[in-house]
């Protein structure tokens, strides 16, 4: 009987380990499907998942996952200050939407959002001090390296962020871009403008053969190119460089291979004054006025020309290491 | 000598008035000899530190087509098929580049033969861009005296012929496409200007031939086809259509065009690209206007106003269709490549890494223009105000070439010539009023006494601008000698006392291919050193400054940046026995490899995302060190391999408190000292380490086995087996 017992107790027990496994398995399943379920639950609503510190851990760090998990770390509250966050929100917020809405859309891959102010313990928990930061969570086992963008070297242009997560996850993702109708309006807004005006003054359109307008708007491009502006739109300097010891402030690169925003101006300033000496020069030996008016014009003109191109030349000088030359002003 | 030559300018306005007409011509010819003169003598620093010896790279290739071409004739020239590029593709050179340079230099050379004058054509290469600045001055004394006057246009030819924008790119041994083009440029804007005030078809034929031959010399006649048909357009805007401008327009399009067509390397171009269809549209536009202009005479008012609203309607409706037919098609028209190439910049690495495609800081204005820059608006203000046909013109010119030299840094060459001819209109009216009356004339004017502004301001104001002029003239002079004269493929240093050393690795390194590889050996570097090698080596080269493969190229890179065994894969793969680098870590020169290394792993990471990886080159910090914390994928790499092969155990300084295998170029004591190669063996190192090439070993009759032999008693075994079975 006893025997018996142990024999059945055995059994049950064997039962047991056999059964134990099987239902775990299905728990576990379970829980994945309704995890799952979750996601896309709310991923259907919104294209980035907000998350706090529960959520991650729940569905981004607990193991049951079969989908991968793009996470973006980052402080969007206005009194952090931080605007590279918004920038790359709103890079991230493209690429999530065009995977939201794309053909391939699947449950293998999510899109979240770990706000600093929201999920603080998940910064600390990661050991992480920079937003934004842009991290993979694979499927299978634990993030390494490269499953963090590296956002110094590459930037957060959705391009290179989808070239990412196709690396990482061998999902593709077409950028699509909203269409940018700003320009457009713009440009429309503009054109109605300008055509509006001339409708308004269809009387008189004498301004129109107006050459000292023209000739005004020429110069303008003429001094915006010779200044660097493209340089400036295209490389985006910034406006001064402040010296964070002694918190001076330097309008003048130093390079000669670069330029502040506001050195730009100050040759454009610089060049204008040389251009209107001499067609002061001109001005006054050319008009028919009175002779002593005449003559203050011309030094006048002479005394920008001169001046001011020293001026520029020093300015070229002190950037232009090992350059001879100068003119009245060292 | 640029000193005296300026004050001659301002001499010159003194005599304007009143002397014979022949003391003028005589005085404008002494001046322009003098600007040809020194325009072509301030070329020549290069031709008297070094030798008569090809700059560069691309002007290397010009060399050997131009010497391909006076060998085998010109029809040879055109069907020639150079299988020593682009190994094992190579290039069909004949139908791929501009010929008028090869042309121009060979027919001097062939004239120069057949008159007993016998020069290399190396010679005739080297100088050839010097002596086409003297014709750049001409032509622009003769656009500038069209615009303005005489004066003007003989202070512009002063300006152009030693201005630093355009010796730039035409010092002796500069033997390129820009060279001739600027002449060709300014001569055919000089014909249509001409065309345009005469409305004669003479002009506009002379016009026409000019062109062709910019379209045979460089792919910037584009400039040329875009701003001429918008000249057109803005007088037709500005009500000045004439009988000139329709002769004058529709000539130069038919025959241009016909003309343009006939260069092998622009073919259908003309009538198939965006660029160029802002021609076609205008030459519609003028037959449209001449039309209508024609039915203004025979109708009434009334019928005349229908019949337009009928046609504008008409017009509007057929745009509109074309337009949606485009976009349903799919084929809307791509916009100019030009202005657009900035948006490729960041897609293409191969684009972004070379430095011509820059956009210009102020700095780079000033540095090639000096007082130019800042005194040619005035000049466009002068012309706006005093506002004429061909004044427009100008205008159009100074800004769309503004726009241009903005955007791009090598597009300065094309804003140099109306800078010179707009700041000599400035200068010349200045000089005009406070020159002229200080002359003692026969007769003066009964007025000047009561409005002059009295002799004392005007000698000030001449003396000041005179002065700026000199300052101009020394700038330039100094800019040449510094900035733009240094054939890059011979070096110089400089000691303390200012003596100079020349470094000639470079040749030192080609002729040794030349003498001591198999003829038809091949020869990997990285592609700015592919033209070198063909001109002066005269190998085979896998890649080179015609960078038309990306994927090529691309393989290079990776077979530079991969571990040795990996390369060893892809240069078996494609024929490789020598690769030749470049190191500058010796002499501390700083154009080298390792520092071009970054756009080698770039462009092969962009069609090998799967094996390269920029980010494995850098430290975890996001540096790129070649030193002990460097990234061991770099310190492992091919090029970083070949690059310090033997150097860490040379002591580079004579101070020995660096330690040996001291980088010089990044100041810092290389990672990997203990380097050893398998596949590959130094063949050759120039004298200072600049040049180094290895060979590529061939294969082994047997693979070496790596691990240990098997063991023969237990073969044994199975053969016994085998025996049974049977």
């Amino acid at each position: 009987m006893a025997v018996c017992c142990r024999l059945l107790m055995l059994l049950t027990l064997l039962t047991l380990l056999c059964v134990q496994p099987g239902a775990a398995q299905k728990k576990k399943e379970n829980m994945l499907v309704e995890k799952v379920e979750q996601m896309m639950d709310w991923s259907s609503r919104r294209s980035v998942i907000r998350m706090n510190g529960d959520k991650f851990r729940r569905f981004v760090k607990a193991p049951p996952r079969n989908y991968s998990v793009i996470v973006m770390f980052t402080a969007l509250q206005p009194q952090r200050q931080c605007s590279v966050c918004r920038q790359a929100n709103e890079e991230y917020q493209v690429l999530a939407n065009s995977w939201r809405y794309s053909s391939a859309f699947s449950n293998k891959l999510f899109f979240t959002v770990v706000d600093y102010d929201e999920g603080a313990d998940v910064f600390q928990q990661l050991n992480m001090n920079s937003a934004p930061t842009f991290m993979h969570f694979p499927a299978k086992g634990k993030p390494k390296r490269a499953d963090t963008f590296d956002l110094q070297r590459i930037g957060f242009a959705s391009e290179q962020l989808a070239k990412w997560i196709a690396d990482r996850t061998d999902v593709q993702i077409r950028v699509f871009r909203p269409p940018n109708y700003s320009g457009t309006i713009a440009l429309a807004l503009l054109v109605s403008l300008v055509g509006g005006l001339l409708y308004l003054r269809r009387n008189n359109l004498e301004f129109i053969y107006n050459k000292t307008g023209w000739a005004m708007a020429a110069l303008c491009v003429v001094f915006a190119m010779t200044s660097g502006q493209m340089w400036n739109h295209i490389r985006g300097p910034p406006y001064a460089h402040k010296n964070p010891q002694n918190g001076q402030v330097s309008y003048i690169h130093g390079s000669s291979q670069a330029q502040f925003v506001a050195e730009s101006h100050i040759i454009l300033l610089l060049n204008a004054a040389i251009t209107m000496g001499m067609v002061l020069l001109n001005e006054a030996a050319t008009s028919k006025g009175d002779v002593g008016k005449r003559r203050i014009i011309c030094l006048v003109g002479l005394g920008l020309v001169v001046f001011f191109f020293s001026f520029l030349l020093s300015i070229f000088r002190s950037k232009y290491h090992g350059y001879p030359y100068s003119f009245l002003i060292k | 000598m640029h000193t005296a030559h300026v004050f001659k300018e301002g001499v010159l306005d003194i005599f304007f008035s009143g002397t014979p007409a022949g003391w003028q011509s005589l005085l404008s010819f002494t001046i322009l000899f003098l600007a040809w003169l020194a325009g072509f003598s301030s070329r020549l620093f290069a031709v008297i530190r070094f030798e008569s010896i090809i700059h560069e790279f691309d002007p290397w290739f010009n060399y050997r087509s131009t010497h391909h071409l006076s060998t085998n004739g010109f029809y040879e020239f055109l069907n020639w098929f150079d299988e020593r590029a682009w190994y094992p593709l190579g290039r069909i050179v004949g139908g791929t580049v501009y010929p008028g340079l090869m042309v121009t230099a060979g027919l001097i050379h062939y004239l120069l033969n057949l008159l007993n004058v016998t020069v290399h054509i190396r010679d005739v290469c080297v100088f050839l861009a010097p002596i086409f600045s003297g014709l750049t001055a001409i032509s622009t004394f003769l656009l500038t005296r069209e615009l303005w006057n005489q004066g003007a246009g003989l202070l512009a030819a002063c300006f152009i012929a030693i201005v630093p924008g355009y010796i730039s790119r035409s010092v002796a041994g500069s033997f390129d496409n820009e060279g001739i083009a600027i002449f060709a440029l300014q001569f055919t804007y000089y014909l249509w200007v001409k065309s345009v005030k005469t409305g004669s078809v003479f002009w506009t034929i002379g016009c026409c031939l000019s062109y062709f031959y910019m379209v045979s010399a460089w792919g910037g006649y584009v400039f040329i086809i875009n701003l001429i048909p918008l000249h057109v357009f803005v007088l037709l805007l500005m009500q000045r259509y004439s009988r000139r401008l329709y002769i004058a327009y529709s000539t130069f399009y038919i025959v241009g065009l016909v003309l343009s067509m006939q260069i092998p390397f622009v073919g259908f171009q003309p009538i198939r690209t965006s660029e160029h269809m802002a021609a076609a549209g205008v030459f519609a536009l003028l037959q449209a206007y001449a039309f209508l202009q024609y039915l203004k005479d025979r109708l009434t008012k009334q019928e005349f106003q229908t019949l337009f609203f009928l046609g504008v309607s008409l017009a509007a409706g057929v745009v509109f269709l074309t337009v949606i037919y485009l976009t349903y098609t799919g084929e809307t028209p791509n916009l100019p490549d030009s202005v657009c190439f900035r948006y490729a910049k960041i897609h293409i690495p191969i684009i972004a890494s070379v430095s011509e495609h820059q956009p210009t800081t102020w700095v780079s204005f000033f540095f090639d223009l000096h007082i130019l820059v800042c005194t040619f608006p005035a000049g466009l203000w002068f012309c706006i105000k005093n506002i004429n046909d061909e004044r427009v013109f100008v205008a159009l010119y100074a800004i769309s070439a503004v726009y241009f030299a903005g955007v791009m840094v090598r597009l300065m060459l094309t804003l140099t010539p109306v800078v010179c001819m707009l700041s000599a209109i400035a200068f010349s009216s200045v000089f005009e009023h406070y020159l002229g009356d200080d002359m003692k004339r026969e007769n003066p004017p009964a007025e000047d006494s009561k409005e002059g502004l009295g002799p004392n301001i005007k000698s000030i104001v001449t003396m000041l601008m005179l002065m700026l002029l000199m300052m101009f003239a020394v700038h330039c002079t100094w800019v040449t000698s510094n900035a733009y004269s240094s054939p890059s493929v011979v070096l110089a240093s400089y000691n303390h006392d200012g003596s100079r050393n020349i470094l000639d690795d470079f040749r030192e390194a080609y002729y040794w291919l030349r003498q001591n590889t198999d003829e038809h050996a091949r020869v990997m570097s990285w592609w700015d050193y592919g033209y070198q090698i063909a001109g002066m080596a005269n190998r085979t080269t896998l890649v080179d400054n015609n960078t038309w493969n990306n994927s090529h190229i691309a393989l290079v890179g990776k077979a530079m940046s991969s571990n040795e065994s990996a390369a060893y894969e892809i240069m078996k793969s494609l024929d490789v026995d020598y690769v030749l680098i470049i190191f500058g870590g010796v002499i501390g020169y700083s154009g080298d490899d390792i520092n071009k290394f970054l756009w080698m792993v770039r462009i092969a990471e962009g069609e090998h995302p799967k094996d390269i990886r920029e980010s494995d080159y850098f430290t975890p910090q996001g540096e790129f060190r070649v030193d002990k914390a460097g990234s061991p994928t770099l310190l492992n790499c091919l090029m970083y391999k070949m690059s310090y092969y033997r150097f860490g155990e040379m002591q580079v300084t004579l101070d020995f408190r660096t330690p040996p295998g001291f980088d010089r170029t990044r100041n810092a004591e290389i990672g990997n000292k203990d380097i050893r190669l398998k596949h590959l063996e130094e063949a050759f190192t120039s004298e200072h380490w600049l040049v180094r090439i290895y060979r590529v070993k061939k294969q082994e009759n047997r693979q070496a086995l790596d691990h240990k032999l098997r063991n023969v008693a237990a073969k044994q075994k199975y053969t016994s087996k085998k025996v049974c079975i049977a």
